[in-house]
């Protein structure tokens, strides 16, 4: 698969609320708790997640892989109920026929090769051994190592062994595709395969569920997410619908320009601008209220003015500051 | 319906094969597995080549009853000359003073001249007789009566065999019954009966039946947990309890055929060397497929404890260390004091039990042949051959026939097995893997 | 990387304020600074802000100046790490069960000190330590009984024991621990042997000398007893000595094969009881007694007979018996130092 250099997501309305599937949700979360001695991994988790690509995300400690655990039958809640397809995934193995586990451990059998690997693992979902042959090899395919079917997972980098794994993931066609920490540890080029895999994948109507802490990675893959902190659920939801609903923290628009300290005085004069810093040279700063008045009054002013402007950022709307902001308290 | 089932089970079926399948590709690539069937391979073949050796040995003759001696020195050897009715103390008298004269025998026809019959036995209010006086210095004419019956059965020239409350046996011969028997066709028969029972008992069933399953399918499940691929195999729609079982079955297809192609080479290399008419003994076959019923039900049990032993916690095979060193204590403990109850808690002692109750249904004669070779009385300073052999045999656990006490013990075998899954299945399902 | 100060117009002029001399301070700073300078007076250069062209700096490495401590105190830690683990956390951790069977097996081993200490506490004297006081039979048995001490105790300890020790390392990588400093080889693998011949030595010898004065109190034997029975002591102490070399050395010889912590655990069972079952199969069936050279139990068993001075029960003589026992101890150790000289520093 070639890489898909242009990194955009789809384009979502903020303000639209998280569509909710009225089928049974493949995911859900009813007062979970989980603790480990006088660890609290999870407390109090209340989630149900159905279609599309969300994303898991939080420091590293906040509870991600826990909750994968809960879900793929490995661990049982200290409290609450986990059901998977509406069945619980600790009495039951009968869901795992409809969902895929990219786990986060890169131990593999390495002796093996990869459509071995795949094939055998898929006959366990009851295909006979033609038929998980040709699956394996449709998988592979789809993931970009066709050209690596006989060959031993031994000799394979990180990028592909994460690709086998997803494969492997993907053999039964299943309708939750749970991947936790899917880049850990990739070289750029094969993060960016997977990625493109994962947005496939939510295009085609699965459930996805992505975990990660390298939040630039997530924002380019879906945005919709799920915020863990400390084993709570911090927030829940689009991201630009989140960061519009900290209203209290200010927003930032950041200016590249030749003449900064000329737009920061034509700026101050708009409405809704509560600021503006002077960050360093050549750079505008300007803090808001309403990012979407201010954007729409924007483009108007720099041409007005003449101004030379290189670049317009929003450092405050990606993951990293929000989390920064919600759990934090502070802006950066 | 009938659709749904069958496409249920290949389903299962297709599951337990892909997981057996795996199994043993994963065996195959593995060193350890090599390194452990070489090793019990060149132990078995080590037993082996002495067994080999000590049939080719001569074996020496020897006059037991001392007649083939001459004490007065006048040709005429004792045997002789007290069947014809001389005096073998006083040189003047001797059968070539008889009219005609009788020739003197060579020696040797006096070694080794009245060996025991065992085909002849009868079995009497609870003990059994047998005896036949070959060289007639027992029923010779001479003999006076109450010699004849030394042993107050009620029969003359013959020899019970009785067993003390305490399960040993004893033999109370009549004189001069069966006291010169033929080294030559005796000594390699204990030896051959001794070296299968316990190349059988502690070479196979327990070297074999222990120490394969102690490294391989101890690592069944625990290597799998550790290394973190286990999650490969649960992830599926597949029962934890299924997976233990097809994984037991994958290290079965692994196991039972080597373990069969080692017997089976036993017994082709003993057949031939055996002692008996023909180039091939196959009446011992019996025996041999005993021992490896007994070995195919010990690799069973041993593995099913051993990977159940690796579910529990990472360092459960720690008790796999003294349970197999306390199993080695039971093995010795089956051939030393057979009716022990301890055995039947044990593993080892339902396996054991299985040959020494195939033993009497493949020889007949075995308790006479033991008791004979094992008594004192007749075989005099060397010492009698049998020691091994009757510390080897022992009496199958119940008072049926040989079997029914296969039939038990494999009944019970199977239980402890299907126990043991279901313990470590329920193990397993409590189990996080996080 | 070199975070660069705002002010770096510097250039490439020395400071003046970092000198390396006898009297000034070892310090992180000074030891960055002292790896990319040039100059041997030891002073910093600091790359300037604005250059618009790179520099190379020839890296001179000085050498470290502190003090090391001796070579036995670093080895003492490392011993220390291994034996402090099992009776405190903060060292290497050895699981519960080992450390329960541990504690088991001492009470075991020590058992015999038991009949004597009820004796002189009941008061009566002499049949019970007739039959259960210091005699070479019972110092034999101490050390070198079959059952239960040889097939539940020593080798069940030994095998617990060095099951990990090596194979640990070489699963985990954690070698590079100790070969990233001053310790050498060498050093690694005789402070863990000698941990562990440590263990097996207390839970053999140790108790075999708590018996013997045990004896000596409970019953209040004199000097004239002590100098009797001294050299039957000395006698048993050689030949379990010998029993913990042997054990050690078979044990980790098979830990450094592996990586996986129990192989070699079952490994040395497998060896010491597997050949004993062969040897007294073949000794039984043909009476030939040959393979008692190749069961480490029966060749130590042999020579701590002789050394004892008690009736031997095999028909070979000592000296091939002590010469086999030497021989296993050579492969054993041969395999150990070749695994633990090629031993990657990463995780294998």
């Amino acid at each position: 698969m070639m890489p898909d250099l242009s990194q955009v997501g789809p384009a979502v309305d903020p303000a639209a609320p998280v569509p909710v599937d009225s089928k049974v949700p493949a995911v859900v979360f009813d007062h979970v708790s989980k603790t480990y001695g006088r660890i609290h991994a999870l407390s109090n988790i209340n989630l149900a997640i159905s279609g599309g690509v969300t994303g898991i995300l939080g420091l590293n400690g906040a509870g991600k892989s826990t909750l994968f655990n809960l879900l793929m039958g490995r661990c049982r809640p200290s409290s609450g109920e986990v059901r998977l397809f509406g069945i619980d995934p600790w009495k039951d193995p009968s869901p795992y026929a409809r969902v895929g586990f990219v786990p986060e451990s890169e131990k593999l059998h390495d002796w093996m090769t990869a459509g071995d690997f795949v094939a055998t693992f898929a006959r366990l979902h009851g295909l006979g051994r033609e038929q998980a042959q040709a699956e394996a090899e449709r998988v592979l395919t789809f993931v970009g190592l066709q050209e690596n079917i006989h060959s031993e997972i031994g000799r394979f980098s990180k990028g592909m062994r994460q690709r086998v794994k997803i494969a492997h993931a993907l053999v039964n066609d299943p309708d939750l595709i749970v991947l936790d920490e899917p880049l850990t540890g990739c070289d750029p080029l094969a993060r960016t395969t997977i990625m493109n895999v994962v947005r496939e994948l939510g295009r085609m109507g699965r459930t996805v569920l992505v975990s990660s802490h390298i939040l630039h990675e997530i924002e380019r893959i879906t945005e919709q997410i799920v915020l863990l902190h400390h084993g709570q659920v911090l927030a829940l939801g689009n991201v630009h619908g989140i960061r519009a609903r900290l209203d209290r923290i200010p927003h930032r628009i950041l200016i590249h320009t030749d003449d900064a300290n000329r737009l920061a005085k034509t700026t101050l004069d708009l409405e809704h601008v509560h600021g503006v810093l002077l960050p360093g040279e050549g750079k505008v700063e300007i803090l808001t209220h309403d990012l979407g008045a201010v954007h729409s009054a924007l483009p108007s002013l720099l041409v007005n003015g003449g101004f030379n402007v290189h670049r317009i950022d929003n450092p405050d709307d990606d993951l990293e500051s929000i989390i920064g902001h919600l759990v934090g308290g502070g802006g950066a | 319906m009938a659709d749904e089932a069958t496409k249920a089970w290949a389903a299962l079926d297709r599951k337990a094969t892909a997981v057996a399948e795996f199994t043993l590709r994963q065996y195959r690539t593995r060193l350890s597995t090599w390194v452990v069937v070489g090793c019990v391979a060149v132990a078995l073949g080590t037993i082996l080549l002495f067994y080999l050796q000590a049939m080719s040995e001569e074996v020496v003759a020897v006059d037991n009853d001392g007649d083939a001696s001459d004490p007065d020195g006048d040709g005429y050897p004792t045997g002789q000359e007290v069947s014809l009715g001389t005096d073998p103390y006083f040189a003047l008298d001797h059968p070539g003073n008889f009219d005609p004269p009788v020739a003197p025998d060579p020696p040797e026809r006096w070694i080794d001249e009245d060996g025991p019959s065992f085909s002849n036995a009868v079995v009497l209010d609870g003990s059994t007789t047998f005896g036949v006086d070959d060289d007639g210095d027992c029923s010779g004419a001479d003999v006076p009566e109450r010699s004849k019956d030394s042993n107050g059965n009620g029969e003359a020239c013959d020899i019970v065999l009785r067993t003390t409350y305490s399960g040993a046996s004893y033999m109370l011969s009549d004189g001069a019954v069966d006291e010169d028997p033929s080294e030559a066709a005796l000594l390699p028969e204990v030896t051959h009966r001794a070296f299968l029972l316990g190349y059988g008992k502690l070479g196979v069933v327990f070297i074999v039946g222990i120490f394969v399953p102690l490294f391989l399918a101890s690592g069944l499940i625990r290597t799998e947990i550790a290394s973190g691929t286990m999650h490969y195999m649960l992830a599926k729609p597949i029962a934890r309890g299924e997976v233990l079982l097809y994984r037991m079955l994958g290290y079965l297809t692994l196991v039972w055929p080597v373990s069969a192609a080692l017997v089976l080479l036993s017994a082709v290399v003993t057949g031939l060397a055996a002692p008996g008419d023909g180039w091939l003994r196959v009446s011992d076959l019996g025996l041999w497929l005993a021992i490896l019923l007994a070995t195919w039900l010990a690799l069973l049990v041993y593995g099913m404890l051993f990977m159940t032993l690796g579910v529990m916690w990472r360092f459960g095979i720690v008790l796999a260390i003294p349970f197999a060193a306390w199993e080695f204590g039971m093995a010795f403990l089956s051939m030393g004091l057979p009716s022990s109850p301890l055995l039947r808690v044990s593993v080892i002692g339902w396996c054991l039990s299985i040959i020494d109750a195939a033993t009497r249904l493949v020889w007949k004669d075995h308790d006479l042949f033991v008791a004979y070779t094992s008594d004192g009385t007749v075989w005099g300073s060397a010492g009698p051959p049998g020691e091994a052999l009757a510390f080897l045999t022992s009496n199958a656990p119940f008072d049926l026939s040989p079997t029914w006490n296969i039939a038990i013990a494999v009944l019970v075998l199977l239980l402890q097995a299907g126990l043991i899954w279901l313990v470590g299945a329920a193990l397993f399902n409590g189990k996080e893997i996080a | 990387m070199l975070g660069l100060p705002e002010d770096a117009d510097a250039g490439t002029e020395a400071a003046d304020d970092v000198r390396f001399d006898e009297a000034s301070p070892v310090t992180g700073a000074s030891r960055i600074e002292a790896a990319w300078t040039g100059q041997d007076d030891g002073s910093a250069s600091v790359a300037g802000a604005g250059d618009a062209s790179g520099h190379v700096f020839t890296q001179t490495y000085l050498p470290w100046s502190g003090t090391l401590n001796p070579r036995w105190a670093r080895n003492w830690a490392v011993y220390r790490h291994h034996l402090a683990g099992l009776v405190r956390s903060g060292h290497r951790p050895w699981p519960v069960l080992v450390r329960l069977y541990l504690l088991l097996v001492l009470i075991g081993a020590a058992a015999d000190m038991f009949p004597i200490l009820l004796s002189s506490i009941l008061g009566d004297g002499a049949s019970i330590v007739s039959v259960f006081g210091v005699s070479r039979n019972s110092l034999y048995a101490h050390v070198l009984g079959f059952f239960p001490r040889n097939i539940l105790y020593y080798p069940v300890v030994t095998a617990l024991i060095v099951g990990t020790m090596i194979s640990e390392d070489r699963l985990n990588g954690t070698s590079a621990l100790y070969f990233s400093r001053p310790i050498s080889r060498l050093d690694y693998v005789v402070m863990k042997y000698l941990a562990a011949a440590s263990v097996l030595g207390l839970l053999c010898i140790g108790t075999l000398v708590l018996f013997y004065f045990a004896e000596v109190l409970a019953m209040g034997r004199g000097w004239a007893w002590v100098v009797d029975t001294f050299p039957l002591l000395m006698a048993a102490v050689a030949a379990g000595g010998l029993l913990v070399v042997t054990y050690t050395s078979l044990g980790l010889g098979l830990s450094s094969v592996s990586t996986n912590g129990y192989f070699p655990a079952i490994g040395l069972l497998a060896l010491v009881l597997g050949t004993k079952s062969l040897a007294e199969i073949v000794g039984l069936l043909f009476e030939q007694d040959v393979l008692y050279l190749f069961s480490p139990y029966d060749a130590l068993a042999n020579v701590g007979q002789h050394l004892l001075g008690i009736e031997s029960n095999y028909d070979l003589p000592w000296t091939w018996s002590l010469v086999s026992v030497v021989a296993m101890n050579a492969v054993a150790l041969y395999v150990l130092a070749g695994r633990v000289a090629s031993m990657e520093v990463t995780r294998e």
